[in-house]
């Protein structure tokens, strides 16, 4: 059964239709690599699973939970399960980097302060921070900031991880650092769908790269079939661009 | 009589004034506190209508003068409803509105300088929107809002003076008084203001205090 099932979704901002007619179904387990160029939709595309945008029709299921036409409770609970990583890090500049991660757990009474805590420096041993448990956000550099924010999501216990361009708005020579904490995460089996325009971690990593053009998927496959083989005029002159 | 003994015998008088011109400026400030905030959140709703209501409420509050919000209060309302209202009951309510209106301003400002992505990160976590507004938007709106908060308390404690001509013994009508009596106006309306000057001043300090105190993070390491 697909982890994440979309049909028929559409997406306009006024007169501006910006996704048209998406069908995409991922499965358990699965790494997705949404790639294309900018004004694609495939950030909307992305903010639409965790209804940060709201669709203007079409269904969305998140583990069988209908995201599209659920009450705010409903989709307070589902987004439990759905983290999200954005460009801009979005840390809590004013908590620590321990409170950060366990401010949800904490405040949605998930956890004890205690429990919390201890989960909190786990998870910042698993991306390599522990250190830096107990200093602002602004004191980190960009590369560190993006790996407390996919700390700060597992810190909810997702099935499902959404990655909205994590590294495109990392200095060159902090990108490695992050992609690494994606790749074990995906080892490990997480379920996780990242716009990216990293080519190389989408060929490395992607068990499916999905090719967005003009709000709609125009290819998909496998990795080697899509970046080795593309099949349409669009992806093939997108690829030339940025390849 | 010189300025020392103007003081020295009004000492008592004067300081009853200033008594009650800080009582109505805490007071109006608490009341005005919680209104600014209800309104302000409501002028950052989604809702249109909200939205319009607190919009209606600022533009009321900014659109007329402090001294004609006063005589609609003390006289307006009572005239209209057959009741009388005690001159510092009045006084509170036209200081709460008055000050509360600019306050929503200072409020929606806050909030509306936070990072969009902030309130998306929070409820991306499963957070509901007033947990996200109150542990997430508002501790960060609240520092960058407090020197205009600051600048707000000034204000509604200068504005007490407007209330003397409803018949509030604050400091400015305690100094009208006292004149009425000996003809020394020069003398008096120079001690007025310097106790205003010195009240204001303290608060300045303490208020910039708070500020550097409230800078992210560094406090804390």
């Amino acid at each position: 059964m697909g982890k994440v099932k979309i049909k028929n979704l559409k997406k306009s901002f006024g007169d501006l239709e910006v996704l048209k007619d998406i069908n995409l179904e991922v499965h358990e387990r699965e790494v997705i690599c949404i790639i294309g160029p900018s004004g694609s939709g495939k950030s909307t595309l992305l903010r639409c699973i965790n209804a940060l945008e709201v669709s203007s029709s079409g269904t969305i299921e998140v583990d069988g939970n209908d995201i599209t036409n659920a009450a705010d409770n409903e989709l307070n609970k589902y987004r439990q399960n759905i983290g999200m990583v954005f460009q801009q890090f979005n840390l809590f500049p004013h908590m620590t980097v321990l409170e950060n991660i366990s401010f949800a757990p904490v405040a949605l009474k998930l956890k004890t302060k205690k429990e919390a805590d201890e989960m909190s420096l786990k998870l910042l041993r698993r991306v390599d921070l522990e250190e830096k448990a107990n200093i602002y956000p602004e004191q980190l550099s960009g590369g560190q900031q993006q790996r407390v924010a996919i700390a700060r999501a597992l810190a909810m216990n997702p099935d499902v991880m959404l990655f909205d361009e994590p590294t495109s708005a990392l200095d060159p020579e902090m990108v490695g650092e992050v992609l690494n904490v994606m790749k074990k995460l995906a080892k490990e089996g997480m379920t996780m769908i990242v716009v990216t325009h990293e080519m190389g971690f989408a060929r490395e990593v992607a068990d499916r790269v999905i090719f967005i053009d003009e709000g709609f998927i125009v290819e998909e496959g496998p990795p080697q079939e899509v970046f080795g083989n593309p099949k349409n005029q669009r992806t093939i002159n997108f690829l030339n661009m940025v390849l | 009589m010189s300025i020392p003994e103007l003081i020295v015998q009004n000492w008592s008088r004067l300081l009853g004034g200033l008594a009650m011109t800080v009582e109505l400026t805490i007071i109006s400030l608490i009341i005005a506190a919680v209104l600014g905030l209800t309104f302000g959140l409501l002028s950052v709703s989604k809702k249109k209508t909200l939205r319009a209501i607190a919009l209606v409420y600022v533009d009321i509050v900014r659109g007329t003068p402090l001294l004609v919000q006063a005589f609609f209060i003390y006289f307006g309302i009572p005239a209209a409803l057959g009741l009388r209202l005690d001159p510092n009951m009045a006084g509170i309510i036209t200081l709460s509105m008055n000050a509360g209106g600019y306050l929503a301003e200072i409020f929606r400002g806050g909030i509306e300088s936070v990072n969009k992505g902030q309130m998306e990160a929070a409820r991306s976590l499963g957070l509901p929107y007033s947990l996200a507004m109150t542990k997430v938007i508002l501790p960060q709106a609240i520092r960058t809002m407090t020197p205009a908060l600051i600048n707000q308390c000034i204000i509604t404690l200068k504005d007490t003076s407007i209330l003397s001509i409803i018949g509030i013994q604050e400091l400015t009508q305690t100094g009208r008084l006292i004149i009425a009596n000996n003809y020394q106006a020069f003398e008096m309306w120079t001690i007025v203001a310097v106790m205003y000057f010195i009240i204001i001043m303290i608060l300045t300090k303490i208020s910039k205090r708070i500020e550097r105190k409230m800078s992210y993070g560094k406090s804390k390491n």
